[in-house]
């Protein structure tokens, strides 16, 4: 009875995707085969892409159960979850950083993964939870982005940008979609973030990480965050952070991204392999302190433990 | 307090049980054991038993053990092939024979196969089945030849051929089709060296080797690997690292030769002269 | 999750000409957190073998003890040094001693054997966490890493290799291997046993 109501109730997820149905259908007429390749985004007209649905009284259900391994542990669909992302908002604008690792369970999938994607050359988006829904919905962003600057003659807001993702997932919610991102960007009121995640969270803020070891990096943002950071301090602070998330983490690590928004759009400042800045540090860059991250360089030759060169040997 | 902690009594200790449980209910699985995904079999013959096994032990989908040895000594005349749970098949046959050696050795007499078989079934039988333990047990004794299986849970059969494990079902297959009553020792090998190699290639919980054992009134004669039919090939290159290519942070060595000096404090040299 | 990958951790054995290679991670996490990076897992029970304990941590400790007390009577009783293999069937009894309730550690053994004629032979073994022996000729691995440390192992071991070689294969082996495992890694330790002398080395792997 309860599904039956759903189904002709208007409020419902599901009546939701038979009205976008529904007008995908109306739309026939104006194909847009025509224009070539949809290249996976469907109709622009439609506002929505139109997925194809379980056809089952209540699709929302069944695909939690087979996609949510939140709710079900044994799920057939296994999104990879291990991650750690950052951005913070300071005088010099926006700082964006990420590591690289993939895993599927314990194993190591891979070591250079992208999880900053380059929505536009003013917009960026992390990448956290289901990497394809991150990739797709992130690249399907930017095509609307597009269209608001040409429609509207300027570049969309990193507010509206962030709202428009954050209303798309929200329609998607409980059918499996998994994603925590940071839109970062500058529009006319300066340097912004915004975190969205599939549940439909939207937040403004100046500080954020996301992932697994989001913990181990908010414990160094937090340590070395002022609003009067320099450019070379800030880009140090995102590195130093992600290295610290990648040494604590098991599902975090390999190597860190790093991006600079400024008002003239984004600039990558590098690639940073995590054991390399334990060891040695990340190498000639500005405001890296000379010397590895790690703390055996701390201690050696301070303690018994650690005895100094020449005394262990003799 | 001491004595405690110095004797333990015999048999299996359940110290862990409280914690392991607590875990398992907690949704904790336990990590999978070693077990012989096998094809064991057995036949007779007009003088005797021939018992055949596979040597291959996985762990899940991993193999564990490429060369290991499934057929168990009982005693002089008497083997046991196993299947199922590595650790059970190995401790249980061990319990058995040592075992039967003492009962061999107060009646004075060649112990019968049906006597292991006895203290098998019992044995499995009083675990109910939680030693995963299936066995093909074979022998020669005053009575003949003999060849029984034992299923974990205690229940046996006597039968003139036999198969157990995984690869069960392709070896009896050979079997059914291959075997006669009466065989001659050399008909019998190639019969159970056919039926591993159908467990060996056609299922994959069994696999590399086979192992054979002849067992006549006069004499046991053990072929270990008497045929390997999935020998590696020379790798076509090496991967030997130039020394130092590896970097390392400490290095200690700890030298076992004791180098003795001596040193004449006081006195003379000794007159050799 | 699984015990074994509650603290994490893998070991890999492996034999050469005359010689017997051991080595380990250092990794103690509480699953996906990293809590030491040096947690030693790799035991001396004689001058010539050595124990490796991949598993449960707290069973790491109350394992060893349980060797070495065990090792110690042997040693007393018999008035001599326990050679490999005997060691090896100590072991696996212990472990199966628990069989309904068992230690979740997967132990590898590494050592050198006497032979009558005065000489060494070397022997490797592991068991699985109820005591089911494996004696290998070539290679054994346990632990979070050991699907991965199996594909190294196996691509890497040949026959008959000098101390030196044996090294820097079992390095390469296990070094690969724990980065692409999430629960192991966050350095190494060697321990190269020859007839007369015994080589440890810690390495420099990744940390991450």
């Amino acid at each position: 009875m309860n599904s039956l109501a759903q189904r002709f109730s208007t409020t419902s997820p599901l009546a939701h995707f038979r009205k976008i149905q529904r007008l995908a259908d109306e739309d026939e007429d104006v194909s847009d085969a025509a224009w070539g390749s949809q290249a996976g985004f469907g109709s622009l007209t439609k506002g929505v892409p139109t997925f194809t649905v379980p056809n089952l009284p209540d699709p929302t259900a069944f695909l939690r159960l087979h996609t949510d391994d939140h709710a079900d542990p044994n799920c057939r669909i296994k999104i990879q979850h291990g991650t750690t992302t950052l951005a913070f908002r300071f005088q010099g604008g926006v700082i964006v950083a990420v590591d690289s690792r993939a895993t599927a369970g314990s194993y190591v999938a891979s070591g250079t993964v992208k999880k900053v994607i380059e929505i536009n050359p003013y917009l960026l988006g992390t990448m956290a939870g289901g990497a394809a829904d991150c990739q797709y919905w992130e690249t399907y962003l930017g095509i609307h982005c597009r269209l608001h600057e040409l429609r509207n003659r300027e570049r969309i807001s990193v507010s509206a940008a962030s709202k428009y993702l954050s209303n798309l997932v929200y329609g998607y919610k409980g059918m499996g979609l998994s994603m925590g991102t940071m839109i970062c960007g500058w529009d006319k009121t300066g340097p912004t973030i915004f975190y969205v995640d599939s549940d439909g969270t939207r937040l403004k803020g100046d500080l954020f990480s996301v992932g697994s070891g989001s913990t181990f990096a908010y414990g160094v943002l937090d340590q070395g965050y002022r609003w009067d950071l320099t450019d070379e301090e800030a880009q140090e602070l995102g590195r130093r952070s992600i290295y610290a998330a990648g040494h604590r983490d098991a599902f975090s690590g390999n190597t860190c991204n790093l991006y600079h928004v400024k008002e003239d759009g984004w600039r990558f400042i590098g690639n940073f392999d995590i054991s390399k800045m334990h060891y040695e540090g990340p190498g000639d860059v500005p405001g890296a302190p000379g010397g590895g991250y790690g703390y055996a360089l701390r201690v050696e030759g301070k303690s018994s433990a650690n005895p100094p060169v020449a005394e262990a040997a003799a | 307090m001491a004595t405690s902690s110095v004797y333990t009594p015999a048999g299996f200790n359940f110290s862990n049980q409280i914690r392991n449980t607590f875990l398992q209910e907690r949704g904790v699985p336990l990590p999978k054991a070693t077990s012989t995904g096998t094809t064991i079999v057995g036949c007779l013959f007009k003088d005797g038993v021939v018992l055949g096994a596979d040597t291959r032990a996985t762990e899940g989908d991993i193999v564990a053990d490429k060369n290991c040895e499934k057929i168990h000594y009982i005693t002089d005349s008497i083997r046991c092939c196993g299947a199922g749970t590595a650790a059970d098949t190995e401790f249980t046959t061990a319990l058995i024979s040592s075992n039967m050696e003492l009962h061999g050795l107060s009646t004075g007499r060649k112990p019968q196969v049906v006597t292991a078989m006895t203290m098998l079934k019992q044995m499995l039988f009083r675990y109910q089945g939680h030693v995963g333990a299936a066995l093909v047990l074979g022998g020669v004794d005053a009575t003949g030849p003999q060849l029984f299986t034992i299923h974990p849970h205690g229940s046996t059969d006597k039968l003139p051929y036999v198969t157990m494990g995984s690869g069960s079902l392709a070896a009896m297959a050979v079997f059914e089709s291959g075997w006669q009553p009466n065989m001659t020792r050399d008909d019998a090998l190639n019969l159970v060296k056919a039926a591993v190699a159908a467990g060996i290639f056609n299922d994959l919980g069994s696999g590399s080797n086979i192992d054979a054992c002849i067992i006549t009134a006069t004499h046991t004669e053990m072929l270990r690997n008497v045929e390997t039919p999935n020998e590696r090939v020379q790798k076509e290159r090496r991967y030997v690292f130039r020394r130092g290519t590896t970097a390392w942070k400490t290095e200690s060595v700890r030298k076992l030769i004791v180098n003795e000096e001596t040193t004449i404090i006081g006195g003379d040299a000794m007159d050799t002269s | 999750m699984s015990i074994m990958e509650l603290n994490g951790g893998s070991v890999i054995a492996m034999v050469g000409k005359d010689c017997v290679a051991i080595a380990s991670d250092l990794r103690l996490g509480n699953q996906a957190l990293g809590l030491s990076s040096n947690f030693q897992r790799i035991f001396p029970v004689t001058d010539r073998i050595y124990v490796g304990l991949p598993g449960l941590g707290t069973d790491v400790h109350t394992l060893w003890e349980k060797f070495r007390f065990r090792v110690n009577m042997y040693t007393i009783k018999e008035e001599r040094e326990i050679e490999p293999e005997t060691f090896a069937h100590l072991v696996s009894s212990t472990l199966y001693e628990h069989r309904f309730g068992p230690y979740f550690i997967e132990p590898v053994i590494a050592g050198l054997a006497k032979t009558p004629s005065g000489g060494v032979k070397p022997f490797i073994a592991a068991t699985d966490l109820i005591g089911c022996l494996n004696f290998a000729k070539d290679f054994v691995v346990a632990g979070t890493a050991s699907s991965k440390l199996f594909g190294m192992a196996e691509g890497l071991w040949e026959p008959d290799l000098e101390p030196e070689d044996l090294f820097e294969t079992i390095s390469q082996a296990l070094m690969n291997a724990v980065d692409r495992d999430a629960y192991s890694g966050w350095g190494c330790v060697v321990h190269v046993i020859t007839k007369d002398k015994i080589v440890t080395r810690t390495l420099k792997g990744r940390m991450d």
